[in-house]
């Protein structure tokens, strides 16, 4: 729907385009759990955090769910009991590997939720760098990842974005659908968290840090509801809803076995 | 080979269907003893143009009226004796002929323009009541003439603009030219243009529609009791027609205005047998962008043009043919980074033969085609997709017209093809080409229709309509499961019929006239649709994607009721309607979480299947004469579905649910010079997901939605006026400034709404509104000579 945006950007020289703040009429829900769970296959502290929603017009701060019961079984018998090292948060030193399925139960607040993901195998991020786009005469510095698409499968990705140690706000989730067995240059476009687009700017000396994770088709799903749902709200595109989880028992968020590489550059 | 019947109507069976075709059969067994005709042709006095449901009265003994069909053509039968005809039509002149009906006659008549308001007054009184006599419901004609005068984004004045400021009609979104009726999506409108279809009737993303006025001579919208002759849709049937062109002497009209050109030119091909028209439109909004001392901005392209042609000739007084076709095209394109482009192409041939006085035929060959591509120039992702939609339609329509019946029946064979997509890459491109396998269907239809005056007091208008739709062969068809993987592929050759539905659409309308200006009126109609188009936009996008109906999408089906009061005030000054409907959905169409509908050989693992509902309330008020005119028409409705998988199973508001809706229109023709306008709509905002609770995920801000459709957009409100200046008469040559402003209020209407942390406060969430337009003035010049 980047289309879209540019075809946006073209009425917006014609037509005076104008934004304001609103208030709407809607319900604040009773608080949901979310539980986001991730086995890397790096070995370190595996995470997995549950958190509760809040209502809309709430106070950013979410609530932590503490004392549950978290555990992870894999396909190769291994039994891995997660205890809570902060609230909310609950650990466990290991490292996944890819092709095992890796199995989530969790009971927390007298519920139980299970979950399960197998990790593929990993594509190599053979390197990230900045390239200039031009747009309407503005020049603009974008990171990319590059990599090499095994022909062989089928692949999902999804990338984080950090520009000096700053998460960028946009979902990157891509798959090989049209692009199977490429060699590909994967372009992230930077969002901050506040709203001027100046502010989106990559500029020379700036650190970028990509993180690339090669994830399965449910957790493919997850990121591209959420990706297609960002930046847009309602009127616009697809009708949100919540992103399909792979957790029962209606939890929000997802448990993902993927792997996990890294690599930094400093803008020229 | 699996014959999917819906005999579940009501439970009505097939043989009730038989015994209603067999049953107005019988009323055509009517003894021609001392019995004659009297048909003929209406046409304009000054263009040689037919004219399009004027009025033919026959007085004597007893009293009968007809209006001419879509070709000027009527046709009457009487006891012999002697009559009075009378002949009128809106903004003419009526003719008043006495006859003796001793043998057949023919009589082709030619009506003069009435010119000044005050002819106009006059004139009208003669065509009297027709909305309120005909069994016909839900049908909106719209008057070209007015449509000069009411004010429109950037003065180009728009068809399809003006009919949703008609009741039951909601705009696709503000400037847009996508429509809903009645609660149908927007792909449930069938628009057609000589008959042949419109797939995309929007340019420039909807800003703009593909149907130029002048080049437009008449234009009917039926939002229910759809005539049996129209199918294949499930919402509405808007039937555009062209201008055949003056057959007396060549004229050439034109425009220049703020975003676009037009010039219209016509003429006799042999006097009074046979003319053309040819009239063309182009943006240039890119000339502005190529003022632009930017290379990549003045590289850029961003325009449409559109063609309209027709050519008829009357061969004899039996045959008559005619040749039409439109072509129009978008451009978008930012220099060295996309491309886009898209347009429809549409060719009718036809042949009118007059077996008899009482025969009417006409046989209709059909090509049309919708299309787009999109280029992506970028070095690592550059790639050309294209994709197509083509029909091949015949269509053989007659009308039979008999003392108190005009019967009409005919069939229609229509071939489409559809390329879903076709990807061409570079060597160096990082996309891999792709050619998504094409899907052939055979959309055929049998129906037969009787417009029956049973007394002074009832009017029917009946009939039924057999819908066959066969999904062709070549190709591989897949059944999914319901996670969406695929359980069974089938491989089917070419030319095998691979998937076949039939659908009988039975169509009924009666009126019961109280007096001659009261009358209530009911009507039931079933409408399918097996073309559909995916897309999760709001309004149409050049890159909609059509599919079939299939082994997995079954074809939708519409069932609506509808009651309505009509009434007429003051000798036809002004008109009153009141009616309500009741619409049954099914086999209705939605997405999946994270559907991916764009190049996906597998879109209809994608696909949920549901039903919906309709209803509403629509009043219409208009004052058709005099120096202030206009109408005022509000709507309260209600547009639902329902789907398994959404909203846990429970009927949710459509998108386009607006409750209320208002529109009113004014013109003022102050002096012969200067005439105002002015149109007001407001409207409740459309139904949309709010959120109801937020968390993070991923280190991001993510939103918790509840009831799907539960909030509310902020409502539209906007006011538009316009003056228009004729220039002083210097004989042949005429013209007139148009100016116009659009949202005058400046009114900040909603476009979308964006959530996110308040840059202020970053523990509070805030909702942004996106707003399109301003106050936008214009100006548009126009002649004639």
């Amino acid at each position: 729907m980047k289309k879209l945006f540019i075809y946006l950007s073209f009425l917006g020289l014609l037509f005076t385009s104008c934004k304001k703040i609103i208030t709407i009429d809607t319900d604040n829900a009773p608080p949901q759990i979310v539980i986001e769970g991730k086995i890397t296959d790096r070995l370190t502290t595996q995470q997995i955090k549950i958190t509760k929603t809040i209502g809309y017009s709430d106070a950013l701060v979410f609530p932590t769910v503490s004392g549950a019961s978290v555990k992870v079984t894999d396909s190769r018998g291994n039994n891995y009991i997660f205890s809570e090292t902060a609230p909310g948060i609950y650990t466990n030193r290991m490292r996944g590997v890819s092709g095992v399925t890796y199995n989530l139960d969790v009971t927390a607040e007298g519920k139980n939720y299970t979950a399960s993901s197998k990790m593929p195998n990993n594509v190599k991020l053979d390197s990230i760098g900045i390239i200039v786009n031009s747009f309407f005469g503005n020049e603009r510095k974008t990171a990319a990842a590059y990599l090499v698409d095994p022909i062989g499968e089928t692949n999902f990705y999804h990338f984080n974005l950090y520009v000096n140690d700053y998460l960028s706000q946009r979902f990157y989730v891509s798959n090989d659908r049209l692009t199977n067995g490429n060699q590909l240059r994967i372009q992230l476009f930077f969002k901050s968290n506040n709203n001027n687009n100046d502010s989106d700017e990559l500029n020379s000396n700036d650190k970028v840090r990509v993180e690339m994770e090669c994830i399965d088709s449910n957790i493919f799903d997850y990121w591209y509801a959420l990706s297609e749902q960002s930046g847009r709200g309602p009127n616009q595109g697809t009708t949100p809803a919540n992103p399909t989880s792979n957790i029962s028992n209606n939890a929000l968020g997802y448990f993902s076995a993927h792997t996990y590489q890294t690599l930094s550059i400093v803008v020229p | 080979m699996y014959i999917w019947f819906q005999s579940d109507l009501a439970g009505m069976p097939i043989k009730f269907y038989v015994s209603i075709i067999l049953f107005f059969f019988s009323f055509q067994v009517v003894s021609a003893q001392n019995k004659y005709n009297l048909s003929g042709t209406i046409r304009d006095a000054n263009t040689g143009e037919t004219l399009i449901g004027a009025t033919v009265k026959l007085s004597g003994k007893t009293t009968v009226a007809t209006s001419t069909n879509a070709y000027g053509y009527y046709a009457l039968t009487q006891p012999e004796g002697d009559y009075t005809v009378i002949i009128s039509y809106a903004g003419y002149i009526s003719a008043t002929k006495a006859i003796s009906l001793n043998k057949d006659i023919k009589l082709n008549e030619e009506l003069k323009t009435a010119n000044d308001l005050e002819e106009v007054t006059v004139s009208a009184k003669n065509r009297k009541n027709e909305n309120v006599k005909s069994a016909q419901m839900g049908l909106e004609r719209v008057d070209m003439k007015s449509l000069n005068s009411i004010p429109v984004l950037l003065g180009e004045k728009d068809i399809l603009k003006t009919i949703q400021l008609l009741p039951g009609v909601k705009s696709g979104g503000e400037g847009n030219t996508g429509f809903y009726v009645r609660g149908g999506a927007a792909d449930q409108n069938l628009i057609i243009l000589d008959e042949a279809v419109v797939y995309n009737s929007s340019h420039l993303l909807g800003f703009f529609s593909t149907f130029n006025a002048d080049a437009i001579k008449d234009v009917s919208l039926y939002k229910g009791g759809m005539p049996a002759q129209y199918g294949g849709r499930l919402s509405s049937v808007l039937d555009v027609k062209m201008d055949d062109g003056n057959n007396k002497e060549f004229k050439f009209q034109g425009g220049i205005g703020l975003i676009a050109s037009r010039l219209k030119a016509e003429g006799p091909i042999v006097k009074d047998k046979g003319s053309f028209m040819v009239s063309f439109r182009r943006t240039y909004i890119d000339l502005f962008l190529k003022a632009s001392p930017d290379s990549s901005v003045n590289g850029s392209t961003l325009n449409f043009y559109d063609i309209n042609a027709k050519a008829n000739y009357k061969i004899d007084d039996k045959n008559t043919i005619y040749l039409s076709g439109y072509f129009g095209k978008d451009n978008i394109g930012v220099k060295d980074l996309f491309e886009n482009n898209w347009g429809n192409v549409t060719t009718t041939l036809r042949l009118n033969h007059i077996f008899s006085d009482r025969l009417f035929s006409n046989t209709s060959l059909i090509y049309n085609n919708y299309n787009y591509t999109v280029r992506l120039l970028n070095d690592v992702t550059n790639f050309k997709a294209t994709s197509l939609v083509r029909d091949f339609n015949f269509k053989q329509d007659f009308q039979y017209f008999s003392n108190k019946h005009t019967l009409r029946f005919g069939l229609n064979a229509t071939h489409h093809r559809i390329s879903p997509i076709d990807i061409t890459t570079t060597q160096e491109s990082q996309v891999n080409p792709l050619t998504q396998e094409k899907r052939y269907g055979l959309e055929s239809a049998v129906y037969v229709s009787d417009e029956w005056a049973a007394t002074e007091k009832l009017n029917f208008l009946y009939g039924v309509r057999v819908a066959a739709f066969s999904l062709l062969g070549p190709g591989n068809f897949s059944t999914y499961d319901a996670a969406g993987n695929i359980t069974s592929t089938e491989n089917v050759e070419s030319g095998k019929f691979y998937k076949n539905y039939l659908n009988l659409e039975p169509r009924f309308s009666v009126s019961y006239l109280f007096n001659e200006e009261n009358s209530v009126k009911a009507s039931y109609n079933r409408n399918t649709q097996n073309i559909h188009i995916l897309t999760n936009a709001t309004s149409s996008s050049p890159t909609d994607q059509y599919v079939l109906s299939s082994n997995n999408i079954k074809p939708e089906i519409a069932d609506q009721v509808a009651i309505g009061y009509f009434k007429n005030l003051e000798d036809n000054n002004y008109e009153f309607s009141g009616e309500v409907y009741y619409k049954w959905l099914q086999n209705q169409i939605d997405y999946k979480n994270a559907a991916q509908l764009l190049a996906n050989s597998n879109i209809e693992s994608e696909l949920l299947y549901g039903s919906g509902r309709a209803y509403g309330l629509e009043l219409f008020f208009k004052k058709k004469f005099g120096k202030l005119n206009g109408w005022v028409g509000y709507t309260l409705s209600r547009t639902e579905r329902k789907f398994a998988e959404l909203n846990n199973g429970n009927y949710f508001p459509a998108r386009q649910d607006r409750t209320h809706d208002v529109s009113l229109v004014g013109i003022y023709n102050m002096s012969k010079r200067w005439t105002f306008s002015s149109s007001f709509i407001y409207s409740t905002g459309n139904a949309v997901t709010f959120p109801a609770g937020i968390y993070t995920i991923g280190g991001q801000t993510a939103y918790y939605y509840t009831e799907r459709n539960a909030g509310r957009m902020p409502y539209n409100m906007r006011l538009d006026v316009s003056a228009t200046l004729e220039g002083k008469n210097k004989g042949k040559y005429q013209s007139s400034w148009n100016f116009g402003i659009y949202n005058v209020l400046a009114r900040k209407n909603p476009y979308s709404i964006e959530f996110k942390t308040d840059p202020t406060n970053t523990s509070r969430t805030v909702a942004e509104q996106t707003s399109l337009f301003g106050l936008i003035p214009s100006v548009t010049w126009n002649f004639k000579f």
